[in-house]
This record gives C-alpha cells, sequence and structure tokens, in this order.
C-alpha cells in the first residue's frame, strides 16, 4: 500500500479517535439549521417580545438571503471551528515530536503534506454539506424554495472559498510553531480578504474574499458576479500554490531541533 | 567494510560547531556507542546520519550496497520518543511498518514478532498514553527495527528509564545484536562496555578515542599506585617527579594518585623510600586505571 494511503488513513482514524468528525459537522448542522429556523420564527418572536408599535409587519427574508445568511455563518463561526480543529495538524506534531518518528522513516514531505491536506478538505468539505443541505432543506419547508441549479451553483463555489482557508491554515501550521499564530493569521487573512473585497470592491475584484458573494449572486440569479471567472481562477492558483509552498516551507525546516 | 562512513562532518548552530568534522565508520554486525558528556554532539551527530538535519558540511557515506534513501536502511529511536497517544502499540507498528515499505500483511506479522521480542505481546491492544517509560523505549525500540534495517540508531536508550527499566532495554539491545547492527549514544561508559564493541569518545563536537573496546581496554590500563599518608605529601612529592618509573602523578594534600610505567620497580623504590616513611603511611594500594577513569579524564579536562 502506499504511504500516501497509510497517512491519510492515520489521519482519518485520528480525526475519529478525537471526534472531529463528529464534533465539526455538528457545529455546521446547527448553524444550518438555525438559520432558516430563525429567519423564519423571527416576526413572531419580535411580536411578542418588542413592545412594537401595532401594525408594522416583518415580511419574511426571501430563500436566497436567507442561504446568503447561512453562508455568513459558516464564514464566521465555521472558518473559526475549522482553524482551531486544524491549527496543530502540523504544528502541533512538530511541537509533539510525534513527526520525527514518521520522517524518519521513508517517508516522503508531500505525501505527508498532502494526506493532512486531502483529509482536511474531506472532513471541512463533508461538515460544510451536510450542514449546508439541512440549511436548503429547511429554507425550502419554512420560507420558499429556490432553483435548485442555482443552489447547487453557489454552494459549489462557496466550497472552494472553504478549501481556500482550510488551505491557509494548512500552510500558516507548517510555517508556524505557534498554534495561536495560526489560527490567528489564517482568521486574520481571511476576514481582511472579506473586508477588503466589500469595501474595495473595484481593485478586489480576483479576491477570494468575493467568492461569498458569488455564491449569494448564484443563489439568486443564477449568475456569478462581475469579476467571477477570475476570482475562482485566482483561489484555486492560490490554494495549488499554498499547498506547494506548504510543502517546499516543510521540507526546507529541519525536522529534528537543536536541544542542548 | 563499513556500513555508515561520515567524513568531516560538521554541523553549526548560529556559529557554533556542535559538531566538528567527525569522521566516523560504523562496522557491519557490530555495536558502536558514541560516548560523550551531555552537550557533546551526540544527538546531532545521530540526526545527521538519520537525515533529520542537515549537516552544514562533510558527507556520510551509506555502504553501496544499499541504494537509495539510506532512510530505509535505518532505523531510529529517538531519545524522547513521542508516539501518537491514542494508537495502540499495535495499531503504531503496522502504522510504522507500513511507512517503513512493509506490506499490510507483512506489518501484521512482523508487529506480532516484534511485540514478543520487546516484551509488550500482553499490552498490545492498550493504548500508547498509558505506557510507562520503559514499555515507550521498547515499544520505540520494535518501532526502529519493524521495516528490518540494516542499521539501528539509538539515541540515549536508557538515560530517562529507572534501574528496572534500564536493566531490561539493555538486555533486549544484547539480544538484538544478533538480527542488526547497533548505534548509539550514551553518557555512561558502562552501558557501551557492557554490549558495545567499539566506541568513540566524542567532546566538543569531535573524536578524542575510538577503537575496539577490549583493545582501549588493553591500552588504558595503566598500573596505578594510590598513596594516603597522615602528614601532607605534597612537598614529598615534589623529589620523586624526576623517577624513572613514574608517568603521571596527581597530588592532593594527604593523597597521591601514581601513575607508573614498571609496578614492580615503582613499588619497591615507594616502599623504600625515608621521605615517604617520614610522613606516616596511611595506605597504599595497587590498582589498575580503566577505561572509566579516561573517559573521565577526557571529558572533564
Amino acid at each position: 500500500m502506499s504511504q500516501w494511503s497509510v497517512l491519510f488513513q492515520k489521519e482519518w482514524k485520528e480525526s475519529i479517535r478525537n471526534y472531529k468528525w463528529i464534533w465539526i459537522p455538528i457545529v455546521f448542522i446547527l448553524l444550518g439549521v438555525m438559520q432558516p429556523v430563525t429567519s423564519y420564527f423571527l416576526p413572531d418572536i419580535l411580536k411578542n417580545f418588542g413592545g412594537l408599535p401595532e401594525g408594522i409587519e416583518f415580511p419574511l427574508p426571501t430563500g436566497p438571503i436567507v442561504l446568503a445568511e447561512t453562508l455568513g455563518q459558516f464564514s464566521q463561526i465555521g472558518f473559526l471551528v475549522l482553524a482551531l480543529a486544524f491549527m496543530g495538524t502540523v504544528a502541533g506534531e512538530k511541537n509533539s515530536g510525534t513527526q520525527i518518528m514518521v520522517l524518519v522513516k521513508p517517508v516522503s514531505t508531500s505525501a505527508y503534506i498532502l494526506a493532512k491536506w486531502i483529509h482536511m478538505s474531506l472532513l471541512g468539505l463533508a461538515s460544510y454539506f451536510i450542514g449546508f443541505l439541512l440549511a436548503v432543506y429547511y429554507t425550502f419547508e419554512l420560507i420558499e424554495t429556490v432553483a435548485i441549479s442555482n443552489v447547487i451553483k453557489g454552494a459549489f463555489v462557496y466550497s472552494i472559498g472553504l478549501l481556500f482557508v482550510i488551505t491557509l491554515v494548512l500552510l500558516f501550521s507548517s510555517i508556524f510553531k505557534s498554534t495561536a499564530a495560526v489560527a490567528f493569521l489564517s482568521l486574520g487573512i481571511t476576514i481582511a480578504f472579506s473586508l477588503l473585497s466589500s469595501l474595495l470592491p473595484d481593485i478586489m475584484k480576483w479576491s477570494p474574499g468575493t467568492l461569498t458573494n458569488h455564491s449569494y449572486r448564484f443563489f439568486e440569479t443564477g449568475s456569478g458576479g462581475d469579476g467571477f471567472i477570475l476570482s475562482i481562477i485566482v483561489t484555486i492558483g492560490l490554494i495549488i500554490s499554498m499547498i506547494f509552498l506548504s510543502i517546499f516551507v516543510f521540507k526546507k525546516k529541519e525536522i529534528a531541533s537543536h536541544t542542548t | 567494510m563499513s556500513l555508515i562512513r561520515t567524513e568531516e562532518l560538521t554541523k553549526s548552530f548560529h556559529g557554533i560547531k556542535a559538531v566538528d568534522n567527525l569522521n566516523l565508520s560504523i562496522s557491519e554486525g557490530v555495536c558502536t556507542a558514541l560516548l560523550g558528556p551531555n552537550g557533546a554532539g551526540k544527538s546531532t551527530t545521530l540526526n545527521m546520519i538519520t537525515g533529520l538535519m542537515k549537516s552544514t558540511s562533510g558527507k556520510i557515506e551509506f555502504d553501496s550496497r544499499h541504494q537509495g534513501d539510506r532512510r530505509k536502511y535505518i532505523g531510529y529511536l529517538p531519545q524522547y520518543p513521542k508516539f501518537y497517544g491514542w494508537m495502540t502499540a499495535e495499531e503504531y507498528l503496522h502504522f510504522s511498518g507500513q511507512l517503513g515499505g512493509l506490506s499490510k500483511q507483512k506489518a501484521i506479522t512482523k508487529t506480532e514478532e516484534l511485540l514478543d521480542l520487546v516484551g509488550l505481546g500482553q499490552d498490545k491492544k492498550k493504548r500508547i498514553a498509558g505506557f510507562s517509560g520503559g514499555m515507550k523505549q521498547r515499544l520505540g525500540i520494535a518501532q526502529a527495527l519493524v521495516h528490518e534495517p540494516k542499521l539501528i540508531i539509538l539515541d540515549e536508550p536508557v538515560s530517562a528509564l529507572d534501574p528496572i527499566g534500564r536493566r531490561e532495554v539493555l538486555e533486549l539491545m544484547s539480544k538484538l545484536k544478533d538480527k542488526t547492527s547497533i548505534l548509539f549514544s550514551t553518557h555512561v561508559l558502562h552501558d557501551a562496555e557492557e554490549i558495545c564493541e567499539d566506541i568513540y569518545i566524542i567532546k566538543g563536537g569531535q573524536v578524542v578515542v575510538e577503537g575496539n573496546l577490549v583493545e582501549l581496554q588493553k591500552k588504558y590500563q595503566k598500573p596505578t599506585i594510590y598513596i594516603e599518608t597522615e602528614e601532607v605529601l605534597e612537598d614529598w612529592a615534589r623529589t620523586i617527579k624526576s623517577m624513572e618509573w613514574l608517568r603521571h602523578m596527581d597530588v592532593k594534600k594527604h593523597k597521591a594518585t601514581v601513575t607508573v610505567e614498571d609496578m614492580d620497580k615503582a613499588r619497591d623504590a615507594l616502599l623504600m623510600n625515608e621521605g615517604l616513611r617520614k610522613l606516616k603511611l596511611v595506605s597504599f594500594e595497587i590498582a589498575k586505571t580503566t577505561l572509566e577513569d579516561l573517559f573521565m579524564e577526557v571529558t572533564k579536562g
């Protein structure tokens, strides 16, 4: 069996044993269910507690808006959870020394990094997929239906953005020893991208931070906004180069550190 | 034929040489010890041989019969082996064996064999997180052996263990000598004397003494006389400094350690010495220096 798959199986088993395969999907499921449900009940809640003047009606938000808001939740709490779950993927092994006994065997660094990347991506995407599927279900049940093909396209665009964040975490995890730095930087950069993209839309057209907006446009109209193709190509390009960079950085670093 | 050779191997950290032009030659089928005080550069040397560290300069050559990535032919146990605590001993060896290039089936049979060898057969289904230091060290040896390497490198395999764990690991190592070549580092000469054929004493990143243990023992066994007196013997000691049988003398107030060329001559001369008699002899002992003395001398000075 190839070493890659041995390493991949180890990652898989590890995240089952430490329950990552349970709690990360649960977070996404909760986020996915809560957004449409609260949107649906919000007018009632406000009516009962608000003390608002009579006669004001809260219209239900549209389906595409609820789906976009769900993605907004994923981008905040979901990304935070992913960053915290994976910040130690390389850095933690470096700190504890477990990687020494792996890399002293004839293992290639690219197999080591790729096994991690694919596992992280699978876990992240699966959680996102389940969470979003439930969001779609409750949106359709409680609010309104949205054209399925638009939903699928939008969801696909967002998944590229998700992969970008995951790869960012992997890259920083191979660069830094401190897991706090990994989480802080990868979240910081993600937030910076999305802020800049909404503040300076013209010069940030290429940015991965625009992908959330493009997904929303897909839900709404079935096609991406201005600069969609550019941003998706740039993001995929960035993902691939960050994987190579992680392997490169990891290879250059000395595995054993000077102790005495 | 040597299994692995280093030529002028050097490693600097921020301009300070931890390993300085080191030439080693590890023979096949024997146990070699790398002996030295803490900070002598032992771990750094081993890390370079395993490929975990890059050398600043110099060469490492593995036996040319074994081509390709030399990690295939080396098993390694770090000073503080760190396992994935969530794995069981059995799972770790399966994992490690397959990384070493074994097929899944081969890894499974090899695991059984090694767990019995290192005495962990009973504990194979237990999580490593609950293992004692000695058990981890034995599992560490098993994972070093799992892909049937030509050479196993053990970094301070017994230093962190209690006396019982120490005994177990040393016994295991002498058992392993039939199966594979061993290179290990230690700061305890006694451990090296117990299982090794060849030793390198290194200090400050350089080889100070090297060779076959038995030959070295012979070479450094010098006849020695310990003298103790009631009076201070420092002044008297100066009077015998030029004797032709004297090799080296170490004087401390009431005590003197005298290394000599010819024991019979020296004994006669000293016992007849009027000056010594006046100092009121307390003890006069004939002994031989051991490698331990050499080691202490080398590592101190």
